[in-house]
């Protein structure tokens, strides 16, 4: 079934590819192997397996993926650039004949294939890396499940999960893409529904599905067109063949003719309606909060490192596509703007610490679109990466806490954690730092450079004639980054500072009721209650965040500005150059401008620090949060439309879910008495005109038969008086029969 | 063929056909009383059945598009009728579909069925080979013969194993297919006729028929219209399609669960069967005269059938609307008349009989458990019922069309192929998979998920026999999604024919596979820059070669 990729032949040095399909199956295979034997014992009643074999087969699994990735990756690295992919072809997976395309007839096959170059080796790495430490802090935080026995669940779902995400990555043409696409759908469906007994995870599982699928419309569709315009799902095809299509006046699709612009811009506005499912972007980001119903590592995993990433790398893959779409990209740019505005303001009014970081997971997804809107796919893809690394330490962190605090996830009941969890705190401390963008830390180098880019495409070095859009988006975006700054501040300040208010100590009149044991693992309220203090949680937790933190302390490291060239080189823009497609000619980098040296400055030094202070001036040095009470009490009504996330939810169900039930339930009734109706009423019909002819049979037809027999009986009566049985009348008969006769013969 | 085999391997497909009449008749002679006996006597031959048709999928060549295993005899030689038998890829497909759904159906019956067994098998047994009957037979008036048997033991079944209104919708089901059949009837005589008209020999056999294309074009648009409809009122029926679909959502919910997956599995596959095998290769020309309104009725049906769905209250209803849904996006694939489409159409004929008949038996299952269909009823059942949470949360999957299972490749290959043809009705189609995500999932997390009450959590998991009987229906989901292409290649030539037959220049474009080659080396590395500005890459820059063709 394995057979090697014929584009194997056009690198330069033979690679070694037979063991890259390894790469996602092995996940798979522990999915399988912890899956099947788990169900099995659970359903003969045995003993749940060994919680000790399902980590080994978990971890396991993701851990020799990601050290078959590095190989991988190093392997790439030591090709020359123009060479540095590899491919694998492990079976011809559809092939549905035969197809009328834009040029011809072109054969619709599609190989079970996977790529892996430096963007989706990058990506493997990412997966397979922070999902490995994921799954480590999961053996930790998902410890009160190997009690019960749901624990080989968690990690098989963990597992195909990660199977799943690198088919994503990997995958060599669209189909398979899609593949990984709805792969990771299904996983964070069952993964946010996992307390399936509680309503509202399998509720909020459900509605990250259905969201997701709406964005899915939009992305076969957009799939279905490049298919049309290509022949081909292949992405090595599609990116050889776009110059060639782009060097063409018009397109004639569907009678249809247009330039190859309009048509890359319809299909690159289709594609993004599914990166805006996946990706949480407006208007489809509703799901993503909710999801926080799932365990913090699933939210860490699912909902901040990877799966939501999936529309930002899918972009960049089809980055030959966007690249000849400027009107798609102006989309992209807009959403992803008002996406990290929007979704920011939103984190400012949360109470719930997940929550906090799921509309911060939003915002920053918002700023890597904004990315990949200005056309800077490097910068934006670099921020999927420094963006994992905090926000995974970060969800990781919070997790730490929530289990320490005995599943409290309401930051008003924390507090005072500093000196208690000291590795948490300063984890999560590096984490904050670098997602608020301050040199060095991680965020400056990716967050700094996407604004930069955003603005420079409005400001052309010094000519200010680009697009306007660009200037907003850039403003959108500052604001974003200035009340990101705020919020993490907030959330670090609320639960790491001042005193621990869980244990009934509480000066100020801030812990709320409380409503844990609600959310996050229902069927375990604490033995120990409140009473104990929270201390640092155990070293397989709290190490992975610790790794995740220094990631993203130093992770920037890896893509330095070019205006800061002194300080190292743009790896991973030059790892990624060659995969992009070049519209003109490449130009030699020209020196940077001024502004760019002072916006960075402005942001690290004023605009960020800034926001910071000023978090830490109201929720820091005042433990009694007076100032941000009295603007709830003086706004209640600007506070209550942010804290329910603006009544987008309510909107949508009033909006859309509602009228569709109805609709549902209107048609049911149509269908009831309209459609069945008819059918039900011919069935009367024909036996109403059974009844009339019957009665017209029976009244009529046999009326008449009748009579006739009435009549003859009647007659018949009349003759039969005359059949007495007398001889003598008889006689009489005769006798009166001769004289008539004589009467007659005689007189006549 | 292979010359050599010896003679009754040759007449395979008529065995296997034959064998679930022969062994009803076996059945006759044993008394009523021995329950055990016609369970298991049932269950053998449909399984021996399903054993023998197997090989038949080794023996077809895929590389010929031809009736094959053909076998023809004299019948009725005054009228031109003959008993003629074989099977292309399109027919062989779902003839296995029928033998593997068939041994299914027999053995989900075991606890379901509590009274008049012997009946009850001998009908499921002679179900078996009208079906099968239906699928093998190369002659129109044979076709029609088997394809009116077919309904006389399937409403027994309703009729007398049914639920409490079973002889309404028994005598529904009975009597508006028979008017369908009836208008088809009347198809085939128009055409038979009108054979002598053109001074033919007339005979009934499908050849012919299809040959009669190029003539049927040459008459009247009424004429044509006329029979086009008949046939596809015929078929739409039994599909069936919005707005005739309505006997069905009764019959599934009053049929025993044995019934209804075969309903749903087989029974409903004939209408879409009709439409592939007669309507589009014999009246291609009134067809696309008429697809706009046929295109309407398909839309309709999958949005309809969909959003009908979603409110239901009692799951069988609910997967009984999902049927007229799935089965209207079947119809969106063939009426494409494109490869992709059929493809797709033919995917999801088989796909269907898979995942909703695997959605009647986990109906059945509860059913037979506790009494009751409603949703209301359930909940939380994950918690006591794993593996049966496993196998429906599968086929949930399979039904919404999830990459990696059966649903997908056919729900794909539709939605291309209606792309390829009609932009518009494919977007709106798509909003179908939307919906159909909705009420699905909707329908798990009632049933599946939440709080579990007393008497749900006394419901005992799946028992050997029952995930027996599932296992086959999980292992094709996952086959058929993951690898599909040996049912593809099966299905490959008779489609490229009956393309072609369609629409003689489908295939008569340029070639685009080395174009494509060649981009795919190009692209293999990523982009270089244009090729004026780097002078030393010239000769590999796409714009030169890539271009060339055009």
């Amino acid at each position: 079934m394995l057979m090697e990729h014929a584009a194997s032949a056009a690198l330069s040095t033979p690679v070694h590819t037979s063991v890259l399909w390894l790469i996602p199956f092995l996940p798979l295979f522990g999915a399988l192997l912890n899956g099947a034997y788990g169900l099995f014992c659970k359903s003969t009643g045995r003993k749940a397996p060994d919680t000790k074999l399902v980590d080994l087969i978990a971890l396991g699994s993701v851990g020799v993926a990601f050290i078959l990735s590095v190989y991988y990756f190093g392997v790439l690295l030591s090709q020359t650039p123009a060479n540095r992919s590899i491919a694998q072809s492990v079976w011809t997976w559809i092939d549905l004949g035969g197809a009328r395309v834009l040029d011809g007839v072109a054969r619709n096959t599609v190989d079970w294939a996977y790529k892996f170059d430096v963007l989706s080796g990058a990506m493997a790495l990412l997966v397979t890396g922070v999902g490995f430490l994921i799954h480590l802090f999961s053996t930790g935080y998902m410890a009160e499940e190997r009690m019960d026995g749901r624990y080989y669940r968690f990690m098989a779902y963990m597992n195909l999960f990660v199977f799943s995400m690198l088919n994503l990555v990997l995958g060599a043409n669209i189909l398979m893409m899609f593949l990984g696409w709805e792969g990771v759908g299904l996983c964070s469906y069952l993964l946010i529904g996992f307390y399936f007994d509680k309503e509202f995870a399998a509720i909020a599982g459900k509605k990250a599905f259905i969201t997701n699928r709406i964005g899915d419309f939009g992305f076969m569709l957009g799939f279905f067109l490049l298919f049309q315009i290509f022949g081909s799902v292949d992405f090595d095809t599609l990116m050889g063949m776009t110059r060639t299509i782009m060097a063409r006046p018009e397109l004639t699709i569907f009678g249809l003719t247009h330039s190859p612009t309009w048509w890359f811009n319809l299909a690159g506005i289709l594609l993004f309606v599914g990166a805006c499912g996946k990706s949480a972007q407006i208007p489809l980001y509703v799901w993503l909060p909710d999801a926080m119903a799932g365990p913090t590592p699933v939210s860490a995993l699912i909902h901040a490192a990877t799966m939501v990433t999936s529309g930002l790398y899918m972009i960049c893959r089809m980055n030959f596509v966007y690249a000849n779409a400027p009107a798609a990209l102006s989309v992209v740019l807009f959403v992803g703007a008002l996406t990290a505005l929007v979704a920011a303001s939103m984190g400012l009014a949360q109470y719930d610490i997940k929550k906090v970081l799921a509309y911060s997971t939003v915002s920053q997804l918002g700023f890597m679109f904004m990315g990949m809107g200005a056309g800077a796919y490097s910068a934006g893809m670099f921020h999927v990466f420094t963006h994992a690394f905090f926000k995974a330490a970060l969800f990781l962190g919070s997790g730490s806490v929530i289990m320490a605090c005995h599943h409290e996830q309401d930051m008003r009941n924390l507090g005072g954690l500093k000196s208690k969890m000291p590795w948490t705190y300063a984890s999560m401390l590096i984490a904050t730092i670098a997602i608020a963008g301050i040199f060095p830390f991680s965020g400056f180098f990716s967050k700094d450079e996407i604004l930069w880019k955003v603005f420079d495409g409005w400001y052309r070095h010094g000519q200010c004639n680009g697009s306007v859009l660009n200037l907003v988006a850039w403003i959108m975006g500052m604001t974003g980054a200035f009340m990101t700054a705020f919020y993490m501040v907030r959330l670090m300040v609320m639960t790491f500072g001042g005193e621990y208010r869980g244990a009934g100590h509480d000066p100020h009149g801030l812990a709320v009721a409380s409503e844990a044991h609600g959310h996050d693992d229902p069927a375990h309220p604490p033995v120990h209650g409140h009473t104990h203090d929270p201390k640092e949680v155990v070293w397989n937790m709290w190490v992975p965040v610790f790794i995740l933190a220094l990631l993203a302390l130093v992770g920037g490291f890896l893509n330095i500005p070019h205006s800061l060239h002194w300080i190292g080189g743009a790896h991973f823009d030059q790892w990624l150059g060659p995969l992009l497609y070049q519209a003109g000619p490449a130009h030699a980098p020209q020196p940077a401008p001024a502004i760019e040296y002072g916006l960075m400055v402005w942001a690290t030094l004023v605009w960020a620090p800034g926001a910071m202070l000023l978090a830490y001036l109201f929720y820091g040095l005042d433990p009694s949060w007076a100032r941000p009470r009295a603007f709830v009490k003086r706004f209640p009504g600007l506070f209550r439309w942010v804290h329910n996330k603006y009544f987008v939810d309510e909107f949508y169900e009033m909006a859309f879910i509602g009228p569709c039930k109805q609709l549902g339930a209107q048609l049911w009734a149509f269908d009831t008495w309209v459609v069945d109706g008819m059918v039900n009423g011919a069935a009367r019909f024909t036996l109403l005109w059974a009844r009339i002819s019957y009665w017209f049979d029976a009244k009529i037809v046999d009326g008449l038969v009748n009579l006739v027999a009435w009549l003859l009986q009647q007659l018949s009566g009349g003759f039969r008086k005359v059949q007495t049985g007398r001889v003598q009348n008889y006689a009489f008969v005769m006798f009166l029969g001769f004289l008539m006769f004589a009467f007659w013969k005689f007189l006549a | 063929m292979n010359p050599t085999l010896i003679p009754w391997f040759k007449n395979l497909p008529l065995w296997v056909t034959f064998i679930p009449l022969l062994g009803a008749l076996l059945l006759l002679f044993v008394p009523k009383a021995k329950r055990r006996t016609f369970e298991l006597a049932a269950l053998g031959i449909t399984i021996l059945d399903f054993a023998l048709s197997v090989p038949l999928w080794f023996q077809y060549d895929r590389a010929s598009a031809a009736v094959q295993w053909p076998t023809v005899m004299d019948w009725i030689p005054s009228l031109g009728v003959q008993f003629s038998i074989g099977m292309d890829g399109i027919s062989l497909v779902l003839f296995l579909l029928t033998t593997f759904i068939g041994f299914i159906a027999v053995w989900c019956s075991f606890n379901a069925i509590e009274e008049r067994h012997k009946e009850y098998y001998i009908w499921l047994l002679v179900m078996q080979t009208s079906m099968l009957g239906v699928f093998i037979c190369q002659d129109m008036f044979l076709f029609y013969l088997f394809w009116e048997l077919m309904l006389v033991p399937m409403y027994f079944l309703i009729a007398i194993w049914g639920g409490p209104q079973k002889l309404y919708a028994a005598i529904k089901l009975f009597l508006y297919t028979l008017t369908g059949s009836v208008l088809m009837l009347v198809g085939i005589l128009a055409i038979y006729f009108l054979q002598k008209k053109v001074g033919m020999t007339p005979s009934f056999s499908i050849e012919s028929f299809q040959a009669m294309a190029p003539i049927i074009v040459q008459q009247t648009k009424t004429f044509q219209i006329l029979l086009a409809l008949a046939f596809f009122v015929g078929f739409a029926i039994k599909v069936p399609m919005f707005p005739f679909h309505t006997w069905l959502p009764d019959a599934h919910v009053q049929a025993p669960t044995a019934g209804s997956v075969i309903l749903a599995g087989i029974l409903l596959k004939m209408g879409t069967y009709g439409f592939v095998r007669f309507l589009l290769p014999i009246l291609p020309d009134a067809t696309k005269i008429l697809m706009p309104y046929f295109l309407t009725l398909t839309i309709v049906g999958i949005i309809y059938g969909a959003l009908v769905a979603m409110i239901q209250k009692d799951m069988k209803k609910l997967v009984a609307y999902s049927s007229v849904s799935h089965l209207a996006l079947c119809m969106l694939g063939i009426f494409a008349m494109n490869p992709n489409g059929i493809m797709g159409g033919m995917f999801q004929m088989i796909n269907h009989g898979i995942s909703t008949s695997a959605l009647f038996l986990i109906v059945g299952i509860v059913y037979e458990r506790r009494h009751t269909r409603m949703i209301a009823d359930f909940g939380g059942l994950s918690k006591t019922m794993p593996i049966y949470a496993t196998i429906f949360m599968i086929m949930t999957m399979s039904s919404i069309g999830l990459p990696g299972l059966n649903g997908f490749i056919g729900e794909a290959a539709i939605l291309m192929g209606a792309f390829q043809a009609h932009p518009w009705w494919a977007v709106a189609a798509t909003t179908g998979i939307v919906l159909g995500a909705a009420y699905m999932l909707w329908l798990y997390q009632r049933v599946m998920f939440g709080s579990i009450n007393e008497t749900n959590a006394k419901m005992a998991d799946l028992s050997a026999r029952e995930i027996a009987y599932f296992a086959p229906l999980v292992v094709a989901a996952f086959w058929i999604g993951l690898y599909p292409m040996p049912l593809m290649q099966v299905l490959q030539k008779p489609i490229e024919k009956l393309v072609t037959q369609i629409d003689p220049n489908y295939f008569k474009a340029e070639e685009l596979k080395a174009r494509n080659a060649e981009a795919a080396r190009i692209g293999q590395a990523g982009m270089p820059a244009p090729a004026h500005v780097a002078p030393a890459a010239e000769s590999h820059t796409p714009a030169a070669e890539a271009h060339g063709g055009h």
